[in-house]
């Protein structure tokens, strides 16, 4: 059919800017109106009902499991153990020491042994009670310390002292950065383990097609791609026989960035059964399977000069991993690379240390790897600036990076910097200057304002699965109706790519939003993406994304060309039209695209893109691990009140600014930051994991206790914009950055409140109460000490007495 | 948590039809709001015959206000009507507020007065799923035979947790239980016993019907305060209530309730030797010494017990000074 050129009846709508707008999620509407279907609203009729048999013992070996009894109950479809697997799994290629279900041995009490499919829950139940299994108790070990004993026995046998892995890096010379200091201190920080709390429960959908051999799995994750990969891994299949798709997922936080065992059993359980099941974990298997923050001991020592400026930092790093691999070699490896390319350092020592103990294994969670360890730093710079008499804004204007691009000592470099701009805004907004000190408070409350700084990676640059692939690939395709459909792998969990990635293709378009939908995280029809995982969504796929929008837009303009007999240059492109420049020659979009589709039909476009070599990090071992094309910063001021007489902790304001490099939608990144902020509070003050004999025994959200809104305060964000070189549109990271920074705020908070340094998160009241009673106890000690010697020595000049709020 | 098992369900609409199903089945359990038994179910932590539906019991939520401040309160009130109700706020404030701290919004909703005072006993080793005990071997409060907060002893420390009836026993209320033998009323303190695994004294064909509140006495003030992590959501680590009357700047009622800490709701003995003494230093820490002699809190929650102590004889004595000032 041929179009004529003819006047447009309508003039078509200006060109729409979408780029730093504040735009509501694409999705919201779905999720608030309850239209979204999570995995486990999907409807599977017939669907058999898988449940997981776990261990009761902490560590043993398998002797035997005898599933003859629940093979043999009516209704029951399915049992299968570790044996139905074909190899372990590990989301590290060279760190994959565990089944999905248990083989030959457990390590954790929890651990999945066996698993049944069954036509209803209570024939499920019933089956599970049926198994028999034989276990020989082995010594369990649930601290690092235990674990570490010379005669431990080994959870592992390929890792001496159960020491998944050391690390040692040494960069400039740090024994005379100590001798150059003025001022040497050294403290020890302990972290409890946390978990995600992510609200949606965990939950798989199977179906084997036995006449096909093929396997669909819907899944809760936040990284389909490594899931397909580990399908085919752990069942011996063909990745061409399988399908991931991801619904709309309720949280991840990193509880969801490696494939889970309970993902791969439903799998093994559909294709035993050959059918469909549903396997939904409850709350309590969420905490079990856990993946999340480890418990941590930090010794951080740091020389200072009188200005502030920081002339060495050694620091040495115990977590207790749990009982696998999972992520724990890039978190420890994170822990000790990201002391770096937040500060100016003059010379730096690490030593970590991941070991394996007899509990749910840890992984990766906001903010992976550096959370801890900078609220160690953060803390002792405090402490440290309180000594040499230096405000804390001070010692960090001390230490600022620059030139750019600045080239960290461990070979990270730094491409944009706002930290200076972030450092002037929450000093600003928090009235520090004014406010700091002069707090009023009722009797029995204290007062304090403490500050923190923090960054974050904008994605891993070098991909963990080295396949010579770009980091992330976007297939956008226009057809007939004029509609762009963003075809992507990039996961949303909620943190709002899919509207960033339209906002993206709609400014580089200059399109409204409306004509752009996203198709997200489907194996059989979207391009392969990595997943959410180390903020690298927005950084990544974002230029993947603007890189296929330019594409399109050029085969349009082309196009437009082509019809208007001009050459591609002399066409001005401005979204709902395009026309010849300085002639009233117009095409509407719908036009220009059917010239676009004149001989060729459908147009599918990518783009892609990879990190550039230099932002890949250094040639030493782990050198990997921190390198990102773009860090973001943070600084946080925290504002608190303490009641002395029941020890808890009120966070009243928290002002946060945040250089995320460019805000392409100011609202979703304000919402991230406060989220970040409100993360990093949940640590800070009530959230921890604990264990009776390796039972977890807050394995529920009363126990866990993840902060409501009653106990959030008003979160003041500034975002500051340095327009990074290499960032889409010069954005960076917006969701991780703002955490690590909120623990010591509030820890510096409380000391200038009580004059107490605490150095174990969290901060729960009966700690500060414990705190508060110490030193009551050791001024009563001094006192009667003073006492004995004016009474031993009548005469002398009595002691002056202990300053209630006395610098430590 | 798991999904709820089979449950044969029965509906009544009206008291002696619902106690003539308990003692007809004495191994049945009421259900109210279902806000502490619906949990418990699902945890496997009982496993009843029968479930005794009361929500189509007419009057069970009805409010009767005496013309002397006094109140009789149907156990089917819900917490979200406590905490809202005008009349109850005007009367027996600390009651609103108590009811207020309990939970969160969707509990209060559903949750009731009786269903709050006959609420279980709670404890970490017991309120865990059904594999959870398994591994630890049961406990002494169900299933087991070690009380794993101390394997020494030989009974069970779970713990009380009622937001309401600190306060309810600080104001002196008395409770009515029905029964196909009739109706008993009780002081509330003598619902309960010291023993987590059985806490209460109802019997099994009993149904607590109604809350009666007396008129309060010439100058008497009542509040109440909650220790817990968070602001919402949370049991409390110890809720203390405390109603005074002072005559002459010296103390003419003094009582406090306490729940959280003990096995059952402690209405704090010793207080009549401080009547006739004014509100001082001295007084304020001779109530915290009686708190801290008499609550009895064990390792049975995530939060260290001597807190949970500490924090009542806070509490205890922060009311003390403010009601007296």
């Amino acid at each position: 059919m041929k179009h004529e050129h003819v006047a447009l009846r309508e003039p078509p709508a200006p060109p729409t800017r979408s780029i730093g707008e504040r735009t509501p999620l694409v999705d919201g509407i779905d999720k608030v109106s309850g239209r979204a279907r999570y995995t486990a609203d999907l409807p599977a009729v017939g669907a058999l009902v898988g449940r997981i048999g776990r261990s009761t013992v902490a560590h043993g070996l398998i002797r035997g499991i005898d599933a003859r009894a629940a093979r043999a109950l009516p209704g029951v479809h399915a049992v299968v153990t570790g044996e139905d697997f074909a190899a372990p799994y590990g989301v590290i290629p060279i760190a994959q020491n565990e089944w999905p279900l248990a083989r030959d041995k457990v390590r954790y009490r929890g651990e999945p042994l066996f698993a049944v499919a069954a036509v209803d829950a209570a024939t499920a139940e019933a089956a599970l009670a049926a198994v028999v299994v034989d276990i020989e108790e082995l010594p369990a070990y649930f601290t690092p310390e235990s674990a570490r004993a010379g005669a431990a026995v080994l959870l592992h046998e390929n890792k001496p002292g159960n020491i998944e892995r050391q690390v040692e890096q040494d960069f400039g010379d740090v024994d005379a950065g100590f001798a150059a200091a003025d001022l040497v201190l050294e403290r020890e920080f302990d972290c409890a383990e946390i978990s995600h709390g992510q609200i949606e429960l965990n939950s798989t959908l199977a179906q084997w097609e036995p006449e096909r051999g093929m396997l669909t799995v819907h899944s809760v994750t936040q990284v389909p791609y490594y899931l397909h990969l580990t399908l085919a891994q752990t069942l011996g299949l063909d990745s061409a026989r399988i399908r991931v798709v991801k619904p709309f997922v309720g949280g991840g936080f990193g509880h969801r960035v490696e494939p889970l065992n309970f993902e791969m059993v439903a799998a093994a359980l559909a294709r035993a059964a050959g059918g469909v099941v549903r396997l939904e974990l409850t709350r309590e298997e969420g905490l079990i399977t856990h993946r999340a923050r480890p418990a941590q001991r930090s010794r951080v020592r740091i020389g200072m000069k009188a200005s502030g400026e920081i002339t060495a930092l050694e620091a040495e790093v115990v977590q207790r991993g749990g009982a696998y691999a999972g992520y724990g070699l890039v978190t420890i490896l994170y822990a000790g690379a990201l002391l770096h390319a937040l500060y100016r350092l003059g010379a730096v020592r690490y030593r970590g240390f991941r070991v394996y103990v007899n509990l749910p294994p840890c992984g990766a969670m906001r903010g992976h790897g550096a959370v801890n360890v900078r609220f160690a730093v953060e803390s002792l710079i405090d402490e440290m600036a309180g000594r040499l008499g230096l405000d804390p804004f001070v010692v960090r204007r001390a230490n600022l990076i620059g030139p750019l691009p600045h080239r960290t000592l461990n070979d990270l470099q730094v491409n944009s910097y706002g930290l200076p701009q972030c450092l002037d805004a929450v000093e600003a907004a928090s009235g520090w200057q004014l406010r700091r000190g002069r707090l009023p408070a009722p009797p029995g409350v204290r007062r304090g304002m403490g500050m923190a700084c923090s960054h974050y990676v904008s994605g891993s640059a070098k991909p963990v699965h080295w396949s010579g692939e770009p980091h992330a690939v976007i297939h956008l395709k226009l057809d007939f109706d004029g509609g762009i459909t963003i075809l992507t792998g990039a996961s949303d969990i909620g943190q709002g790519s899919n509207t960033l990635l339209t906002q993206v293709v709609a400014e580089v378009l200059l399109l409204p939003m409306s004509r752009i939908r996203v198709v997200a995280t489907d194996s059989a029809l979207t391009p392969k993406d990595n997943g959410s995982y180390s903020s690298r969504v927005s950084f990544m796929v974002g230029n993947a994304a603007l890189r296929a929008a330019e594409n399109l837009r050029q085969v349009l303009v082309e196009a437009a060309a082509r019809r208007l007999g001009v050459d591609p240059g002399e066409i001005e492109w401005a979204g709902e039209s395009c026309g010849v420049i300085g002639t009233d020659r117009v095409l509407d979009f719908a036009q220009c695209v059917q010239a676009a589709l004149v001989d060729t039909g459908t147009l599918m476009v990518k783009g892609t893109w990879s990190t550039p070599p230099e932002t890949q990090g250094g040639k030493f071992r782990g050198a990997a691990v921190g390198s990102t094309a773009g860090f973001s910063y943070g600084a946080v001021v925290a504002q608190v009140a303490v009641d002395e007489d029941t020890g808890l902790v009120t966070v009243e304001q928290i002002w946060a600014a945040h250089d995320c490099g460019r805000a392409i939608n100011p609202l979703a990144v304000e919402g991230q930051v406060q989220g970040a902020v409100w993360m990093g509070m949940g640590q800070a003050l009530s959230e921890q994991t604990q264990h009776h004999e390796g039972l977890p025994l807050r394995a529920n959200l009363l126990d866990y206790r993840i902060p409501t809104i009653a106990e959030s305060p008003p979160i003041h964000v500034t975002l500051v914009e340095s327009i990074d070189p290499l960032g889409p549109f010069g954005a960076k990271e917006a969701s991780e950055g703002g955490l690590h920074a909120v623990p010591p705020a509030i820890a510096a908070a409380i000391h200038d409140a009580l004059g107490l340094r605490l150095a174990e998160t969290p901060f729960t009241p009966d700690k500060v109460l414990d705190a508060l009673h110490a030193r009551r106890r050791e001024q009563k000690l001094a006192a009667a000490r003073r006492a004995r010697q004016a009474a031993a020595a009548p005469g002398a000049p009595g002691a002056p007495a202990i300053a209630e709020h006395s610098e430590d | 948590m798991q999904g709820l098992p089979v449950l044969r369900v029965q509906r009544p609409t009206s008291a002696a039809e619902a106690v003539a199903l308990l003692a007809a089945e004495p191994a049945a359990r009421l259900i109210a709001g279902g806000t502490d038994l619906i949990p418990n179910l699902r945890r496997g932590l009982e496993r009843p015959p029968l479930l005794v539906d009361l929500s189509a019991i007419a009057d069970l939520d009805g409010m009767a206000f005496g013309d002397d401040g006094g109140c009789t309160l149907g156990a089917g009130v819900t917490l979200a009507t406590l905490a809202a109700d005008a009349r109850i706020r005007a009367r027996v404030a600390p009651l609103a507020d108590a009811a207020q701290a309990a939970a969160g919004p969707g509990h209060r909703s559903a949750a009731t007065l009786g269903g709050n005072l006959c609420q279980d006993t709670r404890c970490m080793f017991y309120n865990q799923g059904a594999w959870w005990r398994q591994a630890n071997a049961y406990c002494l409060k169900r299933d087991g035979d070690t009380c794993h907060v101390a394997p020494q002893g030989g009974r069970c420390h779970a713990a009380f947790c009622s937001d309401l009836a600190p306060v309810l026993l600080a104001l002196g209320s008395r409770v009515t239980l029905q029964s196909p033998r009739g109706n008993r009323t009780l002081a509330l303190q003598d619902l309960y016993r010291d023993d987590g695994a059985a806490h209460l004294t109802r019997e099994a064909d009993e149904l607590l019907t109604a809350v009666h509140i007396d008129a309060p006495a010439a100058s008497q003030r009542s509040a109440c305060r909650k220790a817990r992590s968070r602001g919402a959501m949370d049991f409390p680590l110890a809720a203390v209530a405390v109603s005074l009357a002072l005559v002459d700047g010296r103390l003419s009622r003094l009582r406090v309730g306490v729940a959280g800490t003990n096995a059952f709701a402690l209405l704090l003995q010793g207080t009549d030797e401080l009547l006739g003494l004014p509100v001082d230093d001295a007084l304020v820490a001779r109530v915290g010494k009686l708190v801290q002699q008499q609550v009895t809190p064990m390792r049975s929650t995530v939060t260290p017990a001597n807190y949970r102590r500490q924090v009542a004889a806070t509490l205890a004595q922060r009311l003390v000074r403010e009601l007296a000032a």
